[in-house]
Parts: C-alpha cells; sequence; structure tokens
C-alpha cells in the first residue's frame, strides 16, 4: 500500500508553493491592500544637494483640494524619537548621525524628504506636495571623498568636525615587514562605482493608526517586521504591543527593504498624526536614491615568483553619502573582513574610511560589500599572472585554500567552515572547455578581433550576528499540526520574493512524511510569527529552515509515540512517517494515515495512555555553532555562520571600435552545501550573475556638478535585460556546512561578486593585446573605447 | 497618476482637434496650455512627473491620422501610425524597407510598439531616437495643419533643436510623404549600451547602383550622434565608382569629420558618440552596399 521509505522533496526541482498566485497576478503585494478611508501621502522632497531649510509655507497645499494635512520635519521631530541605528558608527568609534523621519533644520542631499502632504488621492497628494514652498539658503557641497577630506572641506554635520563616518582597520598592519622578503610588490587603484539595489517593487507602506485602541497596522514592504515593529515603537514612543507590523508578499529586495530606513517611519508617524490610514508608495526615481559600492580602494600586494601571495595592504575609501541609521556603512566593515577570504594569506591588512558626502546614504545593498573584496583579489590574480607569466587560473589554484585546511581564521577574524575552491575552478574551466575557448581567443585576435576570458571567485560569508545589533544568525520557527492533519509554519524569517517560504515547506514535509499541500507557511507578520530577524545576509533557510527542522522532529517523536500505541507497535518496532502515513517500518499492513494520527494526539490521549504532552506544536530556535563573539587575543570575531563560494568564467568579446561587450558565455560552479530545492539556488545564482553583469558593464548613479541626480529610472539607470545576458551555465559542488542539522549554506548574495569580477578581468583580457586596461567600473562602452583610445595614442 | 486635474477631449476630426488646441480650456484646471495627445508614452509620464501640465490634452486617436497605405510614387504615413503598423505592412517593405529595420529595433516590448507613433517620436525631436535619422534618410515630407491651412516641408526641417520641433503653435502634424526607395539597397545601424538603452548613434544608409555596380545615389544620415539628424554627403567617396572597402571607409570618415557638435548625456558623451560616428557610418553603408547588390541580382534573375 505505501513504501517503507518516506519520499524526499529535500534535493528535488519542487516548484513554488504560491507560483500560481504569481504569474495570474493574484498575488497580494503591499501596494494591493487598503482598507475603508485610506489616504495618500506625497512627499516634498530637497532639489538641493546641501541647504538649511529657512522656511516652509504650506498655505498653498493645505488649500488644495482633498488635502488632509501637510506636516513638516519639525512637526514630526516634536512627537516622536530620532530613528535607532541598525549599526550606530557612533559606538564604534565613529560619529553617530541623527536620523529622523524628515528632515530637519538642513538637508544633506537631493531627494530627502522635508514635508508630507496627506490628501483623500495620491494624485491630490502629489499636486498639494508641488505647492509647499521651502525656502533654502545653499550650502557649498561635497560631491566625493577628496573634496569631503579636504582641509577646508564643508561639513555635513558640523557638530562632528569632519565628514568621517568610522575609520577603522581590520588585521595585522605587517605588510612592509613582510613586502621586503618577497619576489614582487604591486600597487594600484580600483575604483567602483555607485549602484542600486533596484528591486521591481519600490517601497510601499500602509499604516493604520487606530485611535480607540491605541494601535497601529503597517503593511510594509520590509525584510525585518519584527525588527520594524520594535524601531517603529522605539521612534513613535509606542510599546511595541501597540504595533503589528505585516510584510506580504515582496517585489524583490537586496537589502533596500532592511529595516532602518527613514521610509519605513513615514506612513506610519503621518498616520499616527492624522488619524486616518496613510498610504505611501515610493517614486521609482527616489528609490533609485539609496546607493552602494561606491568605494576606492588603493592597494599593495606582495606576491612571490610561484605566484603565491604574501601580503596585501588595502585603504578602501567609501563615498557613503549623508549619514544613516541603516546598516549601509557596515559593507565597508563587511568588504574588509571579507578580503583576502578563500586564499592562503597570512598578512592582510585592510584601513576603510566611510566618507559623508552630499548624496543620499548607502543602505545594506546585495552581497553588502563583498563584491569590492572580490573585486580586488581577482584583478590581482590576475596581475599576479601577467607578472609571473603563469596562467590566471593557475595563480588561484595555488593561492587557494587547500580542502583540508578548514577551519580555516582568516587574518580578519571569519573562521571558514570548508569548500573546495580548486575543485569549483576545474569544474567550471571544464564546463567552458577552456582549451577551446582559450583557442577560439588566439583564432579570434588574429583577426584583430578582442575576445576575453576572466575568472572570478567569489566567497560570500553568511548569516551574520552582529552584536548588539537587531541581526542574528538565529531564528525561530514554530510547526503545528491540526486534527485534521493540516500544517502549519510560523516563521521569523521572511522571504522577498526568493520562494524560502516553498523551501521551508519542503524540509517540513519530509520530516513529517505528509505531502507539501498539507503545509502552509506562515511568514511576515509580527501578530502571528515568532520573534525573527527576517530576510538579511542569506540567512531564511540556515535558520528559520533549520528551526523548522527542529520543531518538527518534536512533532514527529509525537506522532511516533501516538502511532506506536494506535499500531500496538512494540518497543523494537521503529514507526516510519511518509507518504501521508505513518507505518511500523517494514510492515506495510500495520499503517495509519498521519491524519487520523494527529486527531488521534488531540482525541484520544486518554484512551491510548499517552505518557506525553498531547501537543502538536513546537517553536523551537536554531542557532549555530560556529559564531564567536568573544574576541580572540587579537580582538578578532567571527560573525558570519556559513562560505558559501563560486567560480565564475566569463567569454566575452569587445567590439574595439564602439567599446561594446558582448557577453558570449558565462560559466559559475557554485557550492551552497545541501540544496533544499535546486531551482531556487539556480535562481539565486543566475539572478545574482545577472546583477554582478549590470554592475559591471552598466548599472550606475550618475549625478550633475550640484549633487541632482541623472539617473532616475531605467532608462538612465540601465538594468541588463535577457537580450544582454548569456543564458548562465551551471555547475554545483556539495560541501555541506559542518555541524548543522541540514548542511545547507546561504545562496541569496550568490553570484554577483565572481560575474562582476570575471567580467571586469574579462575585459581587461579581451583589450589588454591593444595595451589597453581599465581598473574602473562599470567597464561601459564609452570608458572601454576611451581606455582603447588612450592606449592607441 | 497625473497630479493635476486638466481638460480632455478627443474630437473625432482633424478640424475638431485643431479647434481644440486652439481654444482655451474650460476653467477648473490648473495647467498651462493645450497639448497633443498621440500614444501617450512620452506625454502621459512626463505628466506623471509633473514636467509639464498642460490645461488640455487633445487626443488624436479619432481624428483619422493612423495608418500606414502605399501610394504611387511611395508611402503616406499617417502622423498616429504606429510601429506596429510600419511593421505589418507589405507596403513599407516593398517601399522603405529602411523603416521596417528600424521599426524592428525599437525597445519598449509589443505593448510600445503597438501604442507610440511615428507622429509622436518626430515631434518629440529627441536626440536619442530612432524616427528622425530614419525619416530624414528616407527624404520624407512632412506635412503639418494648422488654423492657417497646411504645410508641407521636408522633414529635416522639422527637427529644430534637440527637443524641439518646427511646428507652430496650434499645428498639428498630420503625417509624412515618403518617396519610393525601391531598388536601392538599404543599411541601419543602432548603437546602444544595452537592450534597454536609448540609441546611442544610428546610421541610416541608401545606396542605389546602376547596372555595372557603379553606385548612381548614396544617402547617409546619423542619428542620436548630434542634437538633431545630420545628414553627410558622401557623394565625393561614391558616386560614380564601383564601391568597395576603400571608398566605403572614406564616406564613414567623411561622416566622422562631419560631426563637429556631438551630443552628450549621460549614458555617452559626446566624444564617444563621434568617435563611434565614423564606424557606424561604415557598417551601414556596407549593409545597404550588400542590399543593393542582392537587389540588382534579385532583378536581373
Ligand atoms: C518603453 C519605451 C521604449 C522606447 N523605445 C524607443 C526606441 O527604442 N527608440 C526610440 O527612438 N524611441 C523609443 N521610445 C520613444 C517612443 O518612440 C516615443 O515615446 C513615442 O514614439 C512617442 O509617440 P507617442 O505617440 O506615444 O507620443 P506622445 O507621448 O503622445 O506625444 C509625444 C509628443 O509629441 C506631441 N505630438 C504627438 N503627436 C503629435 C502630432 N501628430 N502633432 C503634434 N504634436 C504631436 C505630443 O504633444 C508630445 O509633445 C520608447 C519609449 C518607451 C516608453
Amino acid at each position: 500500500m505505501t513504501s517503507t521509505l518516506p519520499r524526499r522533496s529535500v534535493g528535488q526541482r519542487v516548484k513554488r508553493h504560491d507560483g500560481d498566485a504569481h504569474l495570474t497576478g493574484q498575488a497580494v503585494y503591499t501596494g494591493d491592500v487598503t482598507v475603508p478611508g485610506t489616504t495618500h501621502a506625497a512627499l516634498v522632497r530637497s532639489p538641493h544637494a546641501h541647504a538649511t531649510i529657512e522656511s516652509i509655507d504650506t498655505t498653498a497645499a493645505l488649500a488644495h483640494p482633498g488635502v488632509l494635512a501637510v506636516v513638516t520635519g519639525a512637526e514630526i521631530a516634536a512627537v516622536t524619537d530620532e530613528i535607532p541605528h541598525g549599526l550606530d558608527a557612533g559606538h564604534l568609534g565613529g560619529h553617530h548621525a541623527v536620523v529622523r523621519p524628515l528632515a530637519v533644520g538642513k538637508v544633506v542631499h537631493v531627494g530627502e524628504p522635508v514635508a508630507a502632504v496627506v490628501a483623500l488621492t495620491p494624485a491630490d497628494a502629489a499636486a498639494a506636495a508641488l505647492l509647499v514652498e521651502v525656502g533654502y539658503d545653499l550650502l557649498p557641497v561635497v560631491l566625493d571623498p577628496d573634496a569631503a577630506l579636504a582641509e577646508d572641506a564643508p561639513l555635513l554635520y558640523p557638530e562632528w568636525g569632519d565628514n568621517v563616518i568610522i575609520a577603522r582597520e581590520v588585521g595585522p598592519d605587517d605588510f612592509d615587514e613582510v613586502a621586503t622578503s618577497a619576489a614582487h610588490v604591486l600597487d594600484g587603484e580600483l575604483r567602483g562605482h555607485r549602484g542600486n539595489a533596484a528591486p521591481m517593487e519600490t517601497r510601499t507602506y500602509l499604516a493604520d493608526w487606530d485611535s480607540r485602541r491605541r494601535h497601529l497596522t503597517v503593511w510594509a514592504t520590509t525584510q525585518n517586521p519584527h525588527v520594524m515593529r520594535t524601531v517603529l515603537a522605539s521612534t513613535l514612543r509606542l510599546p511595541e504591543g501597540s504595533i503589528r507590523v505585516i510584510a506580504l508578499k515582496i517585489g524583490g529586495s537586496f537589502g533596500l527593504k532592511m529595516y532602518g530606513n527613514r521610509e519605513d517611519f513615514i506612513a506610519p508617524v503621518l498616520s499616527r498624526l492624522v488619524g486616518r490610514p496613510v498610504k505611501w508608495v515610493e517614486e521609482r526615481s527616489a528609490a533609485l536614491l539609496p546607493a552602494a559600492r561606491d568605494q576606492r580602494l588603493a592597494y599593495r600586494v606582495a606576491f612571490d615568483d610561484d605566484g603565491r601571495l604574501r601580503a596585501l595592504d588595502v585603504h578602501a575609501v567609501s563615498d557613503h553619502g549623508a549619514g544613516a541609521a541603516t546598516h549601509g556603512w557596515g559593507m565597508a566593515h563587511v568588504g574588509a573582513l571579507a578580503t583576502g577570504l578563500g586564499y592562503a594569506l597570512d598578512h592582510c591588512h585592510v584601513r576603510y574610511t566611510v566618507v559623508a558626502t552630499n548624496k543620499a546614504p548607502w543602505v545594506g545593498t546585495k552581497p553588502f560589500g563583498k563584491e569590492s573584496a572580490t573585486l580586488l583579489l581577482e584583478r590581482i590574480m590576475d596581475r599576479i599572472a601577467v607578472t609571473t607569466g603563469l596562467d590566471p587560473a593557475e595563480v588561484r589554484r595555488r593561492n587557494f585554500l587547500a580542502p583540508d585546511a578548514f577551519p580555516h581564521t582568516h587574518t580578519s577574524g571569519l573562521e571558514l567552515d570548508s569548500g573546495d575552491y580548486a575543485a569549483a575552478l576545474d569544474l567550471t574551466l571544464e564546463l567552458l572547455d577552456h582549451p577551446a575557448a582559450r583557442a577560439m581567443q588566439s583564432a579570434a585576435r588574429a583577426e584583430g578581433r578582442c575576445v576575453g576570458i576572466g575568472l572570478g571567485f567569489e566567497l560570500m560569508p553568511e548569516s551574520a550576528d552582529i552584536p548588539g545589533a537587531l541581526v542574528a544568525a538565529f531564528d525561530t520557527s514554530t510547526v503545528r499540526m491540526s486534527p485534521s492533519g493540516q500544517v502549519t509554519v510560523l516563521t521569523g524569517v521572511t522571504s522577498p520574493g526568493t520562494g524560502n517560504d516553498t523551501a521551508i515547506a519542503q524540509l517540513v514535509a519530509d520530516e513529517l512524511g505528509v505531502a507539501m499541500s498539507e503545509i502552509t507557511v506562515v511568514q511576515g507578520d509580527t501578530d502571528l510569527c515568532p520573534y525573527g530577524f527576517g530576510n538579511i545576509s542569506s540567512r531564511s533557510i540556515i535558520t528559520g529552515g533549520n528551526a523548522a527542522v527542529l520543531a518538527a522532529r518534536d512533532l514527529v517523536a509525537t506522532l511516533h509515540t501516538t502511532a506506536r500505541a494506535m499500531l500496538s507497535a512494540g518497543p523494537e518496532e521503529a514507526i516510519v512517517l511518509g507518504d501521508g502515513m505513518a507505518q511500523v517500518a517494514g510492515d506495510p499492513e500495520r499503517a495509519l494515515p498521519v491524519p487520523a494520527v494527529a486527531g488521534a494526539v488531540h482525541t484520544l490521549s486518554y484512551l491510548l495512555g499517552l505518557d506525553i504532552e498531547p501537543r502538536l506544536e513546537s517553536t523551537r530556535t536554531y542557532r549555530p555553532a560556529n559564531v564567536r563573539q568573544v574576541p580572540d587575543e587579537l580582538g578578532r570575531m567571527n560573525t558570519y555562520t556559513t562560505y558559501p563560494y563560486a567560480v565564475h568564467a566569463s567569454l566575452l568579446e569587445v567590439d574595439p571600435e564602439t567599446g561594446s561587450v558582448t557577453l558570449l558565455r558565462h560559466v559559475v560552479t557554485h557550492d551552497c552545501g545541501t540544496v533544499v530545492n535546486p531551482m531556487f539556488v539556480d535562481g539565486q545564482v543566475t539572478g545574482g550573475v545577472a546583477m554582478g553583469i549590470g554592475a559591471a558593464l552598466g548599472e550606475e548613479l550618475v549625478f550633475d556638478a550640484d549633487g541632482v541626480p541623472a539617473s532616475t529610472g531605467f532608462k538612465t539607470y540601465l538594468l541588463p535585460r535577457a537580450i544582454d545576458l548569456p543564458r548562465v551555465e551551471l555547475g554545483h559542488l556539495c560541501t555541506p556546512a559542518p555541524g548543522t542539522p541540514l548542511g545547507a549554506k546561504g545562496v541569496g548574495e550568490a553570484g554577483f561578486s565572481g560575474a562582476l569580477a570575471a567580467v571586469v578581468n574579462a575585459v581587461n583580457d579581451a583589450i589588454a593585446p591593444l595595451g589597453a586596461a581599465l581598473e574602473a567600473t562599470p567597464v561601459s562602452p564609452p570608458r572601454v573605447l576611451a581606455a582603447l583610445l588612450e592606449a592607441g595614442q | 497618476m497625473i497630479p493635476h486635474r486638466f481638460d480632455y477631449v478627443a474630437p473625432d476630426s482633424l478640424a475638431g482637434c485643431i479647434e481644440a488646441l486652439n481654444t482655451a480650456a474650460p476653467a477648473g484646471g490648473d495647467g498651462e496650455d493645450a497639448r497633443v495627445l498621440a500614444g501617450g508614452t512620452w506625454v502621459l509620464p512626463e505628466m506623471s512627473r509633473a514636467e509639464s501640465r498642460p490645461a488640455r490634452l487633445v487626443d488624436l486617436r479619432r481624428a483619422g491620422l493612423g495608418g500606414v497605405t502605399g501610394t504611387g510614387s511611395g508611402l503616406s504615413v499617417g502622423a498616429m501610425c504606429t510601429y506596429a503598423e510600419l511593421l505589418a505592412s507589405p507596403d513599407v517593405l516593398r517601399h522603405a524597407p529602411l523603416l521596417h529595420t528600424m521599426a524592428e529595433g525599437i525597445t519598449g516590448g509589443w505593448a510600445l510598439r503597438s501604442q507610440a507613433t511615428v507622429g509622436g517620436s518626430a515631434v518629440s525631436a529627441r536626440p536619442q531616437s530612432d524616427v528622425p535619422g530614419a525619416l530624414v534618410a528616407c527624404g520624407a515630407v512632412a506635412r503639418a495643419v494648422g488654423p492657417e491651412g497646411e504645410r508641407r516641408f521636408p522633414v529635416a526641417e522639422l527637427f529644430a533643436a534637440a527637443m524641439h520641433s518646427s511646428l507652430l503653435p496650434g499645428e498639428v502634424l498630420t503625417g509624412f510623404d515618403v518617396p519610393s526607395t525601391a531598388g536601392a539597397g538599404s543599411g541601419y545601424v543602432k548603437l546602444k549600451r544595452g537592450g534597454s538603452s536609448w540609441p546611442i548613434a544610428t546610421a541610416a544608409a541608401l545606396v542605389r547602383l546602376g547596372d555595372e555596380g557603379v553606385c548612381r545615389q548614396v544617402s547617409l544620415v546619423l542619428g542620436a550622434v548630434t542634437a538633431t539628424p545630420l545628414r553627410v554627403d558622401v557623394d565625393a567617396a561614391l558616386v560614380g565608382t564601383t564601391p568597395g572597402d576603400d571608398g566605403v571607409r572614406e564616406a564613414a570618415h567623411l561622416a566622422g569629420a562631419a560631426v563637429d557638435e556631438p551630443w552628450d548625456d549621460l549614458l555617452a558623451p559626446g566624444s564617444y558618440r563621434a568617435a563611434v560616428a565614423a564606424p557606424i557610418a561604415r557598417r551601414a553603408l556596407t549593409m545597404a552596399l550588400v542590399a543593393a547588390r542582392t537587389t540588382i541580382q534579385e532583378t536581373r534573375a
């Protein structure tokens, strides 16, 4: 009647449980929600990059039809507290920025919200916002770190005394000693550029203040509903229990919707002030303000004739933009932690300086600063190859940590758990057919064509825990089975559109031996789900998934005991759950449907004489064991849980007359340990590659000389389209995360960094015969052509 | 979502449209002038961003300006003709294959191609667009009707400056007469920064060869490289010769040298546009030559 072995869905290409709803437009996003009496907000934004606010005249706006209120930053400041920081630079030796929902007194970047209008329709709100008259006194602007660090630079925050948000060092400062004995020392500078997460859905909120209950319900596009509630309560001066945050389906996020952004506070504050439900949908141009990746890396590297790295010294200067309450600046820190990771490098020192400028601030953006570290090391590998005459692949192979080197503590303190980097390189080269690709390149060069091959090794520390901050490496899930055998999973992790809810359902289905269709996963509602940290740092399967597995195993124990009693199984006989049945192992005739057993737990516990708590519900927290925050003798910590990695190869052609880049092939071998659902992993890696290629070739936030952003939409911020991308060819390795129930590693930031590096390296490989090189991104056609023309002169 | 209030009319005749454009909108709106609405793919986003606040929109959709038809000597392209209509028309393939190739490369998918109009693109006169250069290369004649009656003029005169057409206030562009280029070879090359980019440089070429493969006539127009389409006289390099690589290269060189005030925007600086003009021109001319030779072979066969 049934097989004796439970059927596993883990590892299978299971379709997402809500795929139909997405494909047919039935999935409910925040923008779809309205409640009776919903009103709409529009923001008045600063047209100036740096100015004091001298006056705000709301008369004309208030007279506009349908307008209920016009609220200024000062009025909000009077009734709220400042926004709590996700990661306060002020606590770590830097400066604390005071951030409020709307600007107070002065503006420090174009687009900074200054006042808000609430009206009956979105159109009336937008029209009235145009009528608010703000008087500004202009201040001189600083738009790049050089200007901001100059002796007499204008200050964004005069009380700081300078424009440095924070400056720190990671790793031992011993380059000079080591370098003296190295065969080669190279120095260089690598310039990144300003990019953005660019999710399809902009940030959207509906906040409903119920004055009778003194209760606030907020539907929000947030990755971290519980934490958002915690910080909302603080700023709004409300008890946490008076707030409910609900995150529905999210149309992409990539860090933009992590807590700490002032945007999270606008609709809630307005609703509280106006006493009506207030909806606010961020404009696309505003969603393109937050930034990342704008970094300049000056470096020195020492290596030997055999290509082996000896020491690396880096100074990273980040063009952060204005101060913020987000974790944004932390990208500079994580970039420093990740520099050199995965390579055998005993001497690695990174100094970073995060500089405030008159642009919108950095916001945590996939892959959170690690991409700069990847690009730097991968450029260095290629430069070593040129210097030593070794093949670039061979240089990497010689420098990779060996598979038996784990656990390995990097100079930054991060403790690598497992991996086989050389195997990933080998598989990538095999999938590419490296000799054939090189032969094709030689043939093309002989015809005067510029074909390039580039490699990129990425190693992403994932599932972070920041001491003292609401970013945790652990999370909590509840699994509950009803009398009819229906399973509800409530979890503290959320899905930004990745489908981890389906993957969690797979895990629970396997443990309980029931079909996926019996399982409902509830995420994102602070009234329903256990307190959790949401979706950040590729943590959802590792934390929420492992926690759900632990909780489901508690239910399994109860189901086993109950089934044993019902089936009169002896102590030596095992019960197995599978295919919706509980059966005595090896005896298919003695079996019961799981719902019958679940019903019995709820209704027959006395009759069956069960000697257990008759409960089919468990809440468990999975906390990985390898995070270490008691500093070692060098003051270092391991703040990450897993270390997935990938090796990319890009094959492309540059048109030497136009600088255009045509991607011919992109191959990636990826290892995220145990794969719960290959479709989702493939999707994450492929999407990450697309983002990385976009960052390499075109996506760039550009400003005019006054600091006014010119990239205000997708015709000026060029995302790659399907026709720009080759099919991403995937290879997989599996090195399970040691010491974890599942063995899974994070995959949410995979693909980006290695693709960025591989493409930049491949472009350089393509144009090298013409004497040209590019050590700055993006490698867009105008820049490639400029480099070629310069080389030709 | 358009923030301001405005009057909307869709008269069922051209005369009605012109009248609506030239009479004041009723009070109650808070915009400025009357504005023509064609496909709306440019007007409506501008209005949503409050960059344009017309008091009245005059929708041309019922004024009978759509479609493209073959005439004895070429094409009559209505101002409201969409890219999709260009693509579907066998007359376009026969008389102005250049317009077909141009329409094939328009981004935005079928939604955009079925909505956006040739007239709307032309009147917008944006440097970074396909239509202006293609129409100039085809030698199209524009037709416009205003309160004073109809005017006809070479389409090149429509493109007064970047973002500025030469239409008079209250005038409606009604369409274009495009002389047949049947028998000539056409080439159209567009350089972009990627799928989502506006055109950075376009080159439209038409080459007519005589029986012995001698070049009788050549027309080369660069688009997106300068504020308005740039017609380059390359007769000296090609006409009267049996064009080979050298001639084409010389013509392309003339094209590159003709760009003295390149258009500059955030997608590509002027120096880039100037640098790519010659190679893009060469590719378009080569394409047109190949097409012209094929045409001759086909007529002989
Ligand atoms: C997603 C997208 C992709 C695009 N891709 C491309 C591309 O690849 N290449 C390219 O070149 N362009 C492209 N465009 C631009 C597109 O071609 C223009 O938006 C379109 O042609 C404008 O036509 P419309 O009918 O929508 O004009 P509308 O928006 O209705 O009008 C545009 C302007 O012209 C005026 N106007 C329109 N018709 C007349 C008339 N008959 N008489 C007087 N005034 C008139 C209007 O008042 C307005 O000022 C794209 C646009 C979008 C939105």
